[in-house]
């Protein structure tokens, strides 16, 4: 009985948000471009747009090379993708460069949102010592890795959040290898193991979640603030490009991809599944899983299984 | 006020009176102590600058860009192996056009492991469009940190700046320095005025956007023309600077005996004071010789040297670094494409100091002794000639 008087209250109040939510980024300026060529179903582009939204145009924005610098975000010649100040750092300087900017607007006394939209290989492989160093610096900075699972712009290769099992362009499927023979970095707790002020994982199926993160941490004030936005890749992942969100939706459901997260010393989901799907579901909607065997599928759903309950073990 | 202080001291003095905002840097031999006594300087409360101690020298010079682009005064400094990690940076501070000021307290390369003297680290990134300054004392450290700053945020400039001091030889001597007084740099440095670029909500500016070829083109060919400004730039910050603190390093480079010099040996960095006392005593012998000591080593001042060499008949080059590939040394062959087609001297390549390697005044009488034998013969019987190499050194030092 408690349980269900529960079930209900998240229900109705989830239901409430999402409203509320809704209407609030409607109305919000559009900073972003609406003429940059993202592949069509991108779901990098709409965590960039509700980003700058929530953060508004007190904001100087980083957009390391990638998909997003690809597309156009920081301009080309002398045409600019979006209505704040926009640059190229390095693909391993992220957090270094944002550090710098932020020290110096503190030095003078000024509140700016410095804020890092950067792939998973600019976080998790190449660019994750300066950004591991700027965290126990407690850089004041605010950092969104929004993860395709993968080197999408240079064309589909693996990265340290590729997925096991994975197709990419460099880790494909034949006689002898069946895709990614590695598990994936868990790159969120590794951040929050750094015990910065804040740390959450979101999903653009979720984006009263993602907002709400968002403003948490725009008001961290004490350090670094960690989002790991899971973020389907319809051209790198080989599925429909009207089925993103959807991809998105089913990889929280199946536990693939849990929304949590960390401050003041505590760990806490944000999304509670009440009714968990098997794994299968997901894996069986992206086309980079489709050489999978229901062996193989069964290897990662206790996989999955096995980091939800560490995460769980920690978490209130 | 007079000191005795080492050249990494000297460097972190002349940093501190140039006020930097943000500093960035990462510990190596033989920088170490400049990072030390800056975060002493800070920690003391004389220096107010935001102190970043970063986890690489790849992120001290990162977290300068971004400081720099938001208008800030910066200071680094680093050696060798820091120095080849910080070359993504690196090459994008001077095309980014950012005036940060570096020392590199200069240090052989590995391998063989070494962390000792040379200038093989600074050299090897002679292409990557920033202007090099080298020192020969622990005044000119100081001083030329100074006048960096000055020549770093110049209008006709807006490059960044090395100040190459020599590991060990100059980081690890004491000698006695003027240190100058805080309101005399500030009316020779005036505060930095960051609008060719920057990063501001107030203004907003998309800065580095992908570039076309074209347009790349133009800002390369007027990266160059901010070079060889700089040519023009520091013989006028020189010369102020003598006028208000009265010491000259005569800009790109500095003449030594070289009235009626038939002779010539050119030097770069701590080895000129050696060369000097050597010099002076050949011209006790009657021996027409002269020094030049190069101290723009980037831009390479052709035009000066073709002018200070045009009566020369013998010159010999002392080069602290390899160039592999030229087989000879650096600044030698850079020499020799300079006067190509305008004159033609003998010529003489000399290798020496590798690896903390002293360069001796027995070094440098050998090296006068072999040009006075060119001159006497008008021929150049060996064209590079290795120190230390004859003498079979390695030799006793593998079986000892």
């Amino acid at each position: 009985m408690g349980e269900t008087i529960e079930k209900l209250k998240w229900l109705l109040t989830d239901k409430y948000s999402n409203k509320r939510v809704e209407e609030e980024i409607r109305d919000k300026e559009d900073l972003l471009s609406s003429g940059i060529s993202t592949c069509l179903g991108c779901g990098s582009e709409i965590g960039l747009r509700i980003a700058l939204k929530v953060l508004g145009r007190n904001t100087i924005l980083a957009i390391p090379p990638g998909c997003m610098g690809g597309v156009g975000v920081v301009g080309y010649g002398t045409t600019t993708g979006t209505e704040v100040p926009v640059f190229f750092p390095l693909l391993d300087n992220i957090a270094s460069m944002l550090s710098g900017i932020k020290r110096y607007y503190r030095r003078l006394g000024r509140k700016v949102h410095v804020l890092a939209y950067a792939g998973d290989g600019g976080t998790a492989d190449v660019g994750f010592q300066c950004l591991s160093g700027a965290a126990e610096r407690d850089e004041n900075i605010i950092y969104i890795c929004y993860d395709n699972e993968g080197y999408m712009n240079t064309g589909i290769q693996r990265s340290g959040t590729t997925p096991y099992k994975a197709w990419t362009t460099t880790t494909p499927v034949g006689e002898a290898r069946r895709g990614k023979p590695q598990v994936n970095k868990n790159m969120p707790l590794i951040m929050a193991m750094h015990e910065i002020p804040y740390t959450a994982t979101a999903s653009i199926a979720y984006i009263e979640d993602y907002v709400s993160k968002l403003k948490k941490a725009a008001e961290v004030e004490d350090g670094l603030a960690y989002i790991h936005l899971f973020s389907p890749c319809p051209t790198g992942w080989r599925f429909s490009t009207d089925k993103t969100i959807e991809v998105a939706r089913l990889a929280v459901e199946t536990n693939f991809f849990p929304l949590w997260e960390a401050r003041y010393g505590e760990i806490r989901f944000t999304k509670k599944i009440w009714f968990k799907k098997p794994v299968k579901e997901y894996l069986k909607a992206v086309g980079k899983y489709s050489h999978l065997t229901d062996e193989e599928i069964n290897e990662i759903q206790k996989l999955v299984d096995d980091r939800y309950r560490m995460l769980k073990s920690l978490a209130r | 006020m007079i000191k005795i202080v080492d050249g990494n001291q000297a460097a972190a003095y002349g940093a501190k009176l140039s006020r930097p905002e943000v500093i960035a840097a990462y510990p190596i031999t033989p920088q170490t102590p400049l990072v030390e006594y800056i975060a002493s300087m800070v920690a003391r409360g004389e220096l107010d600058a935001e102190m970043v101690e970063v986890e690489s020298e790849h992120s001290a010079l990162s977290v300068l860009h971004g400081a720099s682009l938001s208008g800030a005064r910066t200071f680094t400094a680093t050696s060798s192996q820091g120095l080849s990690l910080m070359y993504e940076p690196y090459f994008r501070t001077s095309t980014l056009r950012l005036p940060v000021v570096m020392c590199i307290v200069t240090r052989e390369m590995i391998s063989p492991q070494s962390v000792w003297g040379g200038q093989q680290d600074a050299v090897t990134v002679r292409d990557a469009g920033w202007i090099q300054l080298f020192v020969e004392n622990n005044q000119e450290v100081l001083d030329t940190v100074i006048q960096a700053y000055r020549l770093a945020e110049d209008r006709r400039v807006l490059l960044p700046v090395n100040v190459c001091l020599d590991g060990f030889y100059l980081s690890h001597m004491a000698e006695k320095v003027v240190i100058p007084d805080q309101n005399e740099v500030d009316d020779f440095l005036p505060p930095l005025v960051m609008d060719h670029i920057k990063l501001d909500p107030e203004n907003p500016m998309s800065v580095d956007p992908l570039t076309p070829g074209p347009l790349l083109t133009h800002y390369r060919n007027k990266h160059v023309e901010g070079l060889e400004n700089a040519k023009d730039v520091i013989e006028e910050v020189d010369r102020e600077f003598e006028e208000r603190f009265g010491r000259s390093y005569h800009g790109k480079i500095e003449p030594f005996m070289m009235d009626d010099a038939e002779i010539a040996v050119v030097t770069m960095g701590s080895m000129s004071g050696t060369v000097r006392v050597i010099v002076r005593e050949a011209r006790e012998r009657g021996v027409r010789i002269g020094m030049l000591k190069l101290r723009m080593f980037r831009p390479f001042p052709k035009e000066e040297f073709r002018e200070l060499l045009k009566d020369i008949d013998v010159i010999g080059v002392i080069d602290r670094n390899v160039s592999f590939g030229f087989s000879s040394g650096t600044v030698y062959y850079e020499l020799k494409s300079a006067l190509f087609g305008y004159h033609n001297p003998l010529m003489v390549s000399f290798i020496a100091g590798l690896g903390g390697s002293d360069i001796s005044k027995m070094h440098v009488r050998k090296v006068v002794e072999i040009l006075e034998k060119v001159h006497k013969t008008g021929k150049v019987e060996k064209e590079v000639v290795w120190m230390d190499l004859e003498e079979k050194l390695w030799e006793k030092q593998l079986k000892s």
